[in-house]
């Protein structure tokens, strides 16, 4: 096959931001990502709507938009009218892969910790399935089936380090103590090194065409370090303990770059090498009780049970994101937002379950004035408003699948994603400034035929499968929406190895499977399983 | 191809003793230990293993079912037994993997 280079390698750096990496490039802390920028091409790489990691990695590694793939948030309504949710899995992707696309193709494939990999699909190669996916059931995960085994036999295999614990998960998702801090680092320090020893065992024993892993611990140190990570939140007199958990922090970035340089040196020495986020990163100063707001224009009220169903739920052990469903007067509620992680609002549409619900003939007028009122909605201190963007389904998730996205989705002034939870006031400052996502990510990309030193104009993720494709000399099918950045090439590399234009991507071949026969349930047997999801406290 | 009781039974055991072995779980799994109580289940692992089963049987079965009433019991939990019991009521006519 004729190709820019015989190897491509992904490298996922979930949440990275140039915000970050260019001043730690220039301190000295990552000279080998600072050598490789300079022998490369980078780019600022625009994540989706909303930036977050679910939609965000089926994008990049499909080359669609959310609308397209199904992918919207870390859960989907159980239905499109269903107000109870469900978590996301690989079932939900509803477009063809850059691991299925390469395997059909004949080549060879790695994809290490990527987010909704589970069930893992059937490719050509190797998965190990990253994000949501529990530590002591991870060997359900491995593809091949007795990969887990194999990974096992590692000396220093630790899948309670290497995949989520959720205990762990719920504490830096609440925060950590002080005394915390240094420990939660060194657990992502070890846990990336893990990685890599993964990705060190397979190349090794089994050179892949398509060679991918992501690093995880970006996003998670930068969510709760972000005040010592960015200079600018630092201060000029930091205490000695933020002095220390810096220091900590740079000492993450210094093993990641250490990483970097180990997979570079260990893949072919032509390959091309391509790092991109799913998201950039930024400071967070402020909260927006979204549903607090809903209640106090009308839209939305709470149950009197409120109380003993949030116990209910924390005695059964249970993740409280999106604790809505039992805590919300359904018939006094017209929008709510579902999950802090999707900055989204749903619109109670009125059917034969939610006769309270807006009349289909005013979802318009409705959807009309509650934009103009968010938009409306500032602190009382200026006459900036705190919601500065807003789209509606339509604008943000064209598409077949558009029907599971929220209604409306915000984008908050400080960049800040919204809390579900009551409150005794829809907005508040933040003890201590936080990191959140930015639409702003980054794309780096080096190896023969990319051009050296290049700066290009924002990119989007979708851009990222053309790149990966064409790399791996395949045709770029042409359903995929984004586009391949000539720019980045070479131009005798571009007269030599033409861009191909492809037959669309296919549904079915490793993932899909008959996977669309799934979720057509009754309105009896999806009543019967909100009932029982609500019960056990993951529908919240 | 029909599936017996005795054929669920010991494919679910089998799932659950193969990943407990990787957390070096001591207790033996029978139909009556509890996931919750016995194993430690949190509600992801639960959604994982209901995924898993039906990975296995290649058949969309509303897993959420078989925890009916959980929150109303006194001691909230699900048993082996339960779950391979509701598992059998849906996969009379899976094809195995």
């Amino acid at each position: 096959m004729n190709t820019v280079a015989n190897q491509t390698v992904l490298i996922g750096l979930d949440g990275a931001t140039f915000t970050i990496l260019d001043a730690l490039m220039e301190e000295g802390v990552m000279p080998f990502l600072k050598e490789f920028v300079a022998s490369g091409a980078r780019a600022e790489l625009r994540s989706v709507i909303p930036p977050i990691t679910p939609p965000a990695w089926v994008s990049l590694t499909t080359g669609r938009s959310p609308g397209n793939h199904g992918v919207f948030d870390f859960f989907r309504p159980v239905s499109p009218a269903s107000r109870h949710i469900q978590f996301t899995t690989s079932h939900d992707i509803h477009c063809e892969t850059i691991w299925s696309i390469a395997s059909r193709n004949g080549l060879k494939v790695i994809s290490l910790d990527f987010p909704t990999m589970f069930p893992s699909p059937a490719i050509n190669g190797y998965v190990v399935p990253g994000g949501w996916m529990p530590w002591r059931q991870l060997r359900l995960g491995c593809y091949p089936s007795d990969l887990y085994d194999r990974l096992k036999a590692l000396p220093g295999f630790n899948a309670r380090e290497l995949a989520m614990d959720p205990a762990m998960e719920e504490k830096a998702i609440e925060g950590c103590r002080q005394d915390e801090y240094e420990d939660w680092i060194e657990l992502h320090i070890r846990r990336e090194q893990h990685w890599f020893e993964i990705l060190r065992f397979l190349m090794e024993h089994d050179r892949c065409e398509l060679t991918a892993i992501l690093f995880d611990g970006v996003d998670k140190l930068q969510h709760l370090c972000w005040r010592f990570l960015d200079p600018a939140c630092l201060g000029d007199s930091p205490t000695p303990w933020e002095r220390h958990i810096r220091q900590q922090g740079l000492k993450y970035f210094r093993q990641l770059d250490q990483l970097l340089a180990e997979i570079v040196a260990m893949s072919d020495r032509d390959a091309n090498i391509v790092l991109a986020s799913d998201h950039g990163f930024g400071p967070t100063a402020e909260v927006f009780h979204v549903n607090t707001w809903l209640q106090q224009h009308g839209y939305l009220a709470w149950a009197d049970t409120q109380a003993s169903q949030q116990q209910q739920s924390e005695a059964l052990g249970i993740a409280k994101i999106a604790r809505h469903v039992y805590e919300l007067d359904w018939d006094r509620t017209t929008a709510y937002a579902a999950t802090p992680s999707s900055n989204g609002i749903h619109i109670v549409v009125a059917d034969s379950e939610n006769a309270s619900g807006v009349p289909v003939r005013d979802y318009h007028r409705f959807r009309d004035q509650l934009m103009a009122s968010l938009r409306g909605f500032t602190d009382g201190e200026n006459d900036d408003p705190v919601v500065s963007q807003i789209w509606t389904r339509e604008e943000a998730f064209a598409g077949p699948y558009q029907g599971l996205a929220p209604d409306l989705t915000l984008a908050l002034r400080d960049g800040g994603q919204v809390s579900i939870l009551s409150s005794d006031a829809p907005l508040k400052r933040r003890q201590e400034a936080k990191g959140t996502h930015r639409p702003e990510g980054v794309f780096i990309a080096g190896g023969p035929g990319i051009r050296r030193g290049a700066s290009l104009p924002q990119l989007s993720i979708l851009d990222v499968t053309p790149v990966l494709l064409y790399c791996l000399g395949l045709p770029i099918p042409e359903d995929v929406e984004g586009d391949l950045p000539t720019e980045l090439f070479h131009e005798s590399t571009l007269r030599k190895l033409p861009v191909r234009g492809g037959e669309p991507t296919q549904v079915g071949v490793a993932e899909q499977g008959d996977r669309d026969q799934e979720y057509t349930l009754s309105p009896e047997d999806e009543a019967e399983i909100a009932k029982r999801l609500r019960a056990l406290g993951y529908i919240e | 191809m029909s599936v017996g009781y005795d054929q669920v039974m010991a494919d679910v055991l089998n799932l659950l003793n193969e990943v407990s072995d990787d957390w070096e779980y001591s207790g033996t799994i029978t139909p009556q230990t509890g996931l919750l109580s016995d194993l430690g289940f949190e509600s992801l692992e639960l959604v994982i293993l209901g995924v898993s089963i039906q990975e296995h049987y290649k058949q969309t079965i509303p897993f959420p079912e078989f925890l009916a009433d959980i929150g109303e019991r006194d001691v909230p939990d699900i048993y082996v037994g339960d779950l391979v019991e509701f598992v059998h009521q849906h996969v009379g006519h899976a094809e195995v993997k």
